[in-house]
């Protein structure tokens, strides 16, 4: 079956029922056994990837419903990196974590993730890694002479784990930068850490970059003109960004920067709880037409739905599903 | 019978005999319980109180009954006996407990020509009768103010307000002026400055803060106060009008809003994560809130029955010249439509404040069987409720802050990512202060004051990302108030 024109995919996370966030924290408290735990975390992937499904989306994820938050999941499962585990009272907040020494490579454990995935789903499945920077500034380094030398090091390490995806099976491998925004003074070694990281892996790479999702809100606001022009040196084959909250003004950088990779245009709101409607998303893809054409451009929310209702992130994928078929009809595609 | 010494009063010369008086209490107890006044049975469940009020005025007689009922108003077996130990008067201290003992067991009074005159049915805190009158006098203060002679500001307990000390105001513009040089720094100062005060006074407040922004901008060079948009918000009209006057000198950076405390979000969605700095004083303490009681490891949520002791009814209806039984409608028609709404608004007004100072809370404790039937307020769910309670005292009686968590939670998604809220009022900070008691509610001219749950607000602000912490108000020696502040959480 052909690719569809404007593929639209979930950026990574769905939203988190609150009785899973409660189980989360009676297992961090010693209240849960990790067993349960489990079942009851395949069992919520299971219903977030059919709801995204039923959306209509084409490209899936497994929600990440198994992450305690973006930088645990990683932190937990690299070798070489020291976790306090009584640093947190709350799964959501961070474990204090440390690098003492250089990393020895190991599994990160995503490949079982993939494969569960795929066990329950037909449709393009996407999996979602944090990126060296944004792990590289929530790890307190005590070894490396510098940031950068810590991310290439850490990309070095978890390229292994894209390498093993793509050898299971991933097609889609999405890299999560949130910090960018907050540190954009370091992105030209953001960038080199991130091409390291992707080196010799063979899938559908995305690059995405919001301006924070924690709590659901900001954690910086601006433009994304500080990506230019370091970002085109990425070898990604998306750049995956928010508009929907923050305006499409951002669109016209590429259309001045011609980037070599597509745009994931975000067009649904993540931090705000009213559901847009097919024809407003119709409307941020058109103009976004008017820059970046058709064959570069991908949908998708501006970033995880974690923080949403349940019936609120299915409503803004059901939106952002029909409205993109309201611009694919009007493209004959 | 318990007996709960929670806190006595405040100590220092002059005061008075506490220990005495709290000897007083037990022993006169002990003597009516010994001569058989109480049914053997009950005493098991009876928890006497010796509490220590706040507030002089307020809505508590000095020796007060609670029943506990169940979810269908059904006598249980816990009833407590609260004694305002500097109110109750030694000549009637016996009579008032004999009062409250044989009220553990009697059936539910009815309407009685010489009983109370209520007006209300037994309902919770946040929706009593006592928030219609908080609400009226904010929207009338003005009117209050007329007859009252004084400022409503010179009601507060220090005789003025906390939130108009200049170096309090200074600390204040300190903080924003340096957060606001530390964006420009990185390139991340937004074009437009937005700044909001909400509940705004007599609008003092408002102008000490931005002459003296003005003025250290000035003194610095740094240009950011042609960028200010500071924005004045209230739900009283009236008051809006008074504080305009009083930043007249920065009209050209001020506007004024009319928006509700408890939901600012819903006036200002426009400028969500846009402003920089938000300031309440002595807005979360005249919100509505409920009460929850713990006893023997069950929750208890608090009822209220407004009333008018009938000696003073009577006498509040003469001066009006109404009928005693003319008094609740006449008072409902008064907080529906304000003083015009009674015709002369000078006896409107006069009867408003008589009422006001008559008005007593009878209290119930109506057993919930479950945390899942608390009322939680919006921001807080059971596991931080349970969190909450975990570290409480196991008998306990605290706030459950409904409309400051309200408020907080409405307020905080105005927040530009390096914004911060920061709230001066009267805070419990840690659950295991209520140890030391329950001090309120209180009336102050014709406000309800309270203290606020912070513990509550900091459970709610971690989970909307935000961190929230105390810091004591240090520019007044005794001062009671706190300043709350948040940061982003990591």
């Amino acid at each position: 079956m052909p690719e569809p024109i404007l593929a639209t995919a979930v950026v990574g996370s769905y939203s988190l029922p609150g009785w899973l966030e409660r189980a989360k924290n009676d297992y961090l408290l010693r209240r849960l056994s990790r067993h349960d735990l489990d079942e009851m975390h395949d069992a919520a992937v299971k219903a977030a990837i059919k709801d995204q499904e039923v959306a209509g989306v084409d490209v899936v994820s497994d929600g990440e419903l198994r992450r305690d938050n973006m930088i645990d999941h990683f932190t937990t499962r690299l070798p070489g990196v020291q976790v306090d585990l009584a640093s947190k009272k709350f799964f959501y907040d961070f474990y204090d974590s440390v690098v003492r020494g250089r990393l020895p490579t190991g599994s990160l454990g995503l490949v079982e993730e993939l494969r569960f995935l795929r066990r329950f789903t037909d449709r393009r499945a996407k999996i979602s890694i944090t990126g060296p920077l944004s792990l590289v500034k929530r790890i307190r380094n005590e070894h490396y002479p510098t940031e950068e030398a810590f991310a290439l090091d850490l990309a070095r390490v978890m390229n292994l784990e894209l390498r093993e995806l793509v050898r299971a099976g991933a097609t889609d491998i999405q890299i999560d930068e949130p910090y960018y925004s907050g540190f954009p003074e370091d992105l030209p070694w953001g960038v080199r850490a991130v091409n390291a990281l992707v080196d010799g892996v063979g899938a559908r790479l995305s690059l995405h970059v919001c301006y924070g999702n924690r709590y659901g809100k900001p954690a910086w606001e601006g433009s994304y003109r500080y990506l230019f022009p370091a970002i085109l040196d990425a070898r990604v084959h998306q750049l995956t960004l928010e508009f929907a909250r923050r305006g499409e003004d951002d669109v016209r950088l590429f259309k001045e920067f011609e980037p070599p990779f597509a745009l994931g245009l975000g067009v649904v709101d993540v931090k705000s709880h009213e559901v847009e409607t097919p024809a407003v998303v119709a409307e941020r893809i058109r103009a976004a037409l008017a820059l970046v054409p058709a064959a570069r451009l991908a949908v998708n929310p501006d970033c995880g739905l974690v923080h949403l209702p349940r019936d609120v992130a299915f409503g803004k994928l059901c939106a952002m599903v029909e409205g993109t078929r309201l611009v694919r009809a009007e493209l004959g595609g | 019978m318990i007996l709960h010494v929670n806190h006595l009063g405040p100590g220092g010369p002059g005061a008075p005999d506490w220990e005495a008086r709290a000897g007083e209490v037990v022993r006169t107890l002990l003597e009516l319980l010994a001569g058989g006044l109480v049914d053997a049975r009950v005493v098991p469940g009876l928890r006497v109180h010796l509490d220590w009020i706040q507030y002089r005025a307020n809505f508590r007689d000095p020796v007060t009954l609670r029943r506990a009922v169940d979810g269908a108003g059904q006598p249980l077996g816990l009833a407590e006996i609260a004694v305002d130990l500097r109110r109750a008067d030694p000549a009637g201290l016996r009579a008032a407990l004999a009062e409250a003992l044989g009220g553990v067991t009697a059936d539910e009074p009815a309407e009685a020509a010489a009983g109370p005159l209520w007006l209300e049915d037994w309902t919770p805190i946040r929706d009593g009768v006592i928030w219609r009158f908080n609400r009226l006098f904010w929207q009338r203060v003005a009117d209050w103010e007329a007859v009252s002679g004084r400022r409503f500001e010179e009601a507060l307990p220090s005789g003025r307000s906390d939130a108009n000390h200049p170096g309090a105001v200074a600390d204040s513009v300190a903080e924003f002026w340096t957060l606001l040089r530390d964006l420009e720094k990185k390139g991340q100062l937004p074009a437009e400055i937005f700044a909001l005060e909400i509940g705004v006074g007599s609008g003092q407040r408002a102008a000490l803060w931005l002459d003296r922004f003005r003025a250290l901008d000035e003194e610095r060079g740094t240009s950011y106060y042609p960028r200010l948009r500071f924005l004045l918000g209230d739900y009283s009209l009236p008051t809006l009008d008074r504080a305009m006057e009083a930043v007249a000198a920065h009209a050209e950076v001020v506007s004024v809003l009319a928006l509700d405390a408890l939901n600012p979000l819903r006036t200002l969605g426009f400028l969500r994560y846009k402003i920089l700095h938000v300031h309440l004083t002595n807005v979360y303490d005249n919100l509505p809130h409920d009460e929850l009681v713990r006893r023997d490891g069950r929750l208890y949520l608090v009822e209220v029955r407004a009333h008018l002791p009938r000696d003073r009814a009577a006498a509040v209806a003469a001066a009006a010249g109404l009928a005693v039984e003319a008094l609740p409608p006449a008072l409902d028609q008064l907080l529906r439509g304000g003083p015009e709404a009674l015709g002369d608004r000078a006896r409107a007004v006069a009867l408003w404040r008589a009422a006001w100072d008559a008005l007593r809370l009878e209290e119930r404790l109506v057993r919930l069987d479950d945390v899942a039937q608390v009322p939680l307020p919006p921001g807080l769910d059971r596991t931080h409720l349970e969190d909450l309670l975990a570290e409480a005292p196991d008998d306990v009686r605290f706030h459950l802050s409904r409309g400051a968590a309200e408020s907080f939670i409405h307020t905080v998604p105005l927040l530009h990512p390096r914004g911060y809220l920061q709230v001066q009022d009267i805070f419990v900070a840690g659950m295991h202060e209520y140890r030391q008691g329950f001090r309120g509610p209180g009336k102050l001219d014709g406000s309800v004051v309270n203290w606020v749950n912070g513990a509550l607000l900091r459970a709610i602000g971690a989970r909307a990302g935000y961190d929230v912490h105390f810091a004591p108000f240090r520019h007044r020696p005794g001062s009671r108030t706190s300043i709350l502040y948040t940061t982003p959480r990591d």
